[in-house]
C-alpha cells in the first residue's frame, strides 16, 4: 500500500513563534479513512495547512502523494492541489459565485468543458440534498448547507487525498450526518483517502478508523 | 448598483487620463500650427553691402532656414516719384543689398537677439531688423497656454491616478478571497485573476469609447465648430485617428497595469 502522507520528524512553526508541532512522525496509506485530534491550539489546523501546502516546513520532512512538501515548486504544488479535495472549518466558499459553480470549482480548474462540470455539480448537489438550491449564493444558505456545499466540491474532482478541518465543527445533526455518509461512501467506494483533524471523533466512527493524537507538540497513535 | 458603482470607479479616473492626455495632443497640434504661421509672417532683414548666402551665415543659428534677396527695384519705385534720372541713379549705386531671412521656426526674443549680434559680426553686414514686437508678444502668450495647460493637464492626470492606485487597493481587499480560495484549489494565476483583468478590459474600452464620443460631439457640435474656424483651427484636429489609437494603448496599458499590480501583490495566507 503506497503511502499518500508521510511525515518524519516534521516541525512547523510560525514566525517568531515556538514550533506548534515539535515533532510528527506518522503515514497515512491509500484508502484510510485517518482522524487526528488534539485540544484548541494544539497544532491540527497548522498540521493540515502544511499539508496542502499553506505552511511551510520548520523542519522535518512531509511527503503529500510523493511530493517533497519542504522544496516543492509553486507550479507543482498546484498541480498537486488539482488532486486533493479540502474542506474548511469555514467553508471558503465563493460569495459572489451561485452554490453550482462553487462545486464547479475543481473541474473548471481541472479544465473540463462546461457541461461536464454542470452534470458532475448536479449529482454531488443531489448527494448532499442540495440540488433545489444549485442557483443560490452561498451567503443564502444556512452553515450546514454551506459545508455541504463544500463538501460537494472537495468531492467533486474524484481527488485521492481529502484533507477536512473540523468539518462538522459548527453543523447540525443533520448536516453533519450527510457530510459523514458522503465522506465514508468516498473512503469506501473510490478508495479515496480521507484525513480529519477535530476535536471530537464522532461516537460512530470512533473505534472503526484510525485515530492520532496531538498533544505538546508531538503526534502519537492512539489505534 | 454596486457593479455600476464598481465600473465607474476605475472608468471615471481612466477617462479623465484620456481626456487629459487628447487634451494635450490637441493643445500641440494648435499651438505648432500658431508656430508655422508665425514662423511663415516673419523674416529677419539683413542690410549688407555684398551679397549674403545662406552659407555665409549658416553657421550662426541652426534655426536659419533660408535666404531671400530683396528686389531693390521694389524699393526704388517706392522712392523715385519726384526724383530725377540722375538721383536715382545715385540713389541705386550706394543702395547696400536687403536679404531676407526665413526662420525654421520663431524662437523667442532672446536668441533672434543673439543670432542678430553673431550677423552683425559678419564682415560686410550694415544692420540687421528683427521686427519682434508683435511676434514676440505673440509667441509669448502661446508659451505661456502651453505650459499652463500641460500643468493642470498633468495635475488632473496626477488625481486621477491616486483615484486609480486607491481603486487598486480597493479591488486588492475584493478579489483577495476569491483569489485565494481558488488557489487553494490550485487555480494558475491567469485562471485566478482573469475576472479582474475582464474588468479591468471593459472599463477600459468603455473609458474609451466614453472620450472618443465626447471628442466626436465636440468636434460635431456648430458653436465649437464657429469658434475653432474663427481663430482658424480645423475642428477636425480635436480628433484623429492616430489620437484614438493612442488613448486605446494608453487605457489598455493603464488597465493592465491596475490588473498586474493586484495579482502581484497577492500574497496567500497561511
Amino acid at each position: 500500500m503506497r503511502n499518500v502522507i508521510e511525515a518524519n520528524a516534521l516541525k512547523l512553526a510560525y514566525p517568531r513563534h515556538e514550533p506548534v508541532i515539535k515533532s510528527a512522525t506518522f503515514e497515512v496509506n491509500t484508502g484510510e479513512f485517518v482522524f487526528i485530534t488534539g485540544a484548541s491550539g494544539s497544532g491540527k489546523s497548522t498540521l493540515l495547512k502544511s499539508m496542502y501546502g499553506s505552511m511551510p516546513l520548520f523542519g522535518g520532512e512531509l511527503h503529500v502523494g510523493g511530493m517533497d512538501m519542504g522544496s516543492i515548486s509553486g507550479s507543482k504544488l498546484y498541480k498537486l492541489r488539482r488532486h486533493i479535495g479540502i474542506i474548511f472549518q469555514d467553508y471558503k466558499l465563493i460569495k459572489e459565485w451561485s452554490v453550482e459553480k462553487n462545486v464547479m470549482l475543481p473541474l473548471i480548474i481541472a479544465g473540463f468543458p462546461k457541461d461536464v462540470c454542470r452534470a458532475q455539480a448536479q449529482k454531488l448537489l443531489t448527494h448532499v440534498k442540495l440540488s433545489h438550491k444549485s442557483d443560490k449564493y452561498p451567503l443564502e444558505l444556512s452553515g450546514g448547507e454551506q459545508q455541504r456545499v463544500a463538501m460537494a466540491r472537495a468531492l467533486a474532482h474524484n481527488p485521492f487525498l481529502i484533507l477536512a478541518d473540523e468539518p462538522t465543527g459548527n453543523l447540525d445533526d443533520y448536516s453533519s450526518q450527510v457530510v459523514w455518509d458522503l465522506m465514508e461512501r468516498a473512503n469506501e467506494e473510490l478508495e479515496t483517502t480521507i484525513l480529519v483533524v477535530t476535536h471530537h471523533i464522532p461516537e460512530m466512527f470512533s473505534a472503526q478508523y484510525r485515530h492520532l493524537m496531538i498533544e505538546n507538540g508531538v503526534i502519537y497513535e492512539i489505534h | 448598483m454596486r457593479s455600476i458603482r464598481h465600473h465607474l470607479a476605475l472608468i471615471l479616473p481612466l477617462f479623465a487620463i484620456l481626456f487629459c492626455i487628447e487634451y494635450l495632443l490637441v493643445f500641440d497640434r494648435i499651438t505648432e500650427s500658431y508656430e508655422n504661421r508665425l514662423k511663415e509672417n516673419y523674416s529677419l532683414i539683413l542690410v549688407a553691402d555684398r551679397s549674403v548666402k545662406l552659407s555665409d551665415i549658416s553657421h550662426c543659428d541652426t534655426l536659419i532656414e533660408k535666404t531671400e534677396p530683396i528686389d531693390a527695384e521694389n524699393v526704388l519705385r517706392r522712392i523715385k516719384a519726384g526724383l530725377n534720372h540722375e538721383s536715382v541713379e545715385k540713389i541705386r549705386s550706394i543702395m547696400p543689398l536687403f536679404i531676407s531671412i526665413k526662420l525654421r521656426r520663431y524662437a523667442g526674443i532672446e536668441r533672434i537677439e543673439r543670432l542678430k549680434s553673431e550677423l552683425m559680426s559678419i564682415a560686410g553686414v550694415r544692420d540687421v531688423h528683427i521686427f519682434e514686437k508683435v511676434h514676440d508678444r505673440l509667441y509669448a502668450m502661446l508659451l505661456f497656454m502651453k505650459i499652463s495647460f500641460t500643468v493642470f493637464s498633468m495635475l488632473i492626470g496626477a488625481i486621477s491616478l491616486l483615484l486609480l492606485m486607491k481603486q487598486m487597493t480597493i479591488w486588492q481587499f475584493e478579489h483577495k478571497e476569491r483569489m485565494q480560495i481558488m488557489s487553494l484549489f490550485g487555480a494558475p494565476v491567469w485562471l485566478r485573476s482573469g475576472v479582474l483583468f475582464r474588468l479591468a478590459i471593459v472599463d477600459a474600452l468603455l473609458a474609451l469609447i466614453f472620450v472618443v464620443s465626447a471628442l466626436l460631439y465636440l468636434v460635431n457640435d456648430s458653436s465649437v465648430r464657429e469658434l475653432l474656424s474663427a481663430i482658424g483651427i480645423e475642428p477636425e484636429i480635436i480628433l484623429r485617428l492616430d489620437d484614438a489609437a493612442v488613448l486605446a494603448g494608453v487605457s489598455f496599458a493603464i488597465a493592465t497595469f491596475s490588473a498586474t499590480w493586484v495579482v502581484l501583490r497577492f500574497k496567500e495566507e497561511q
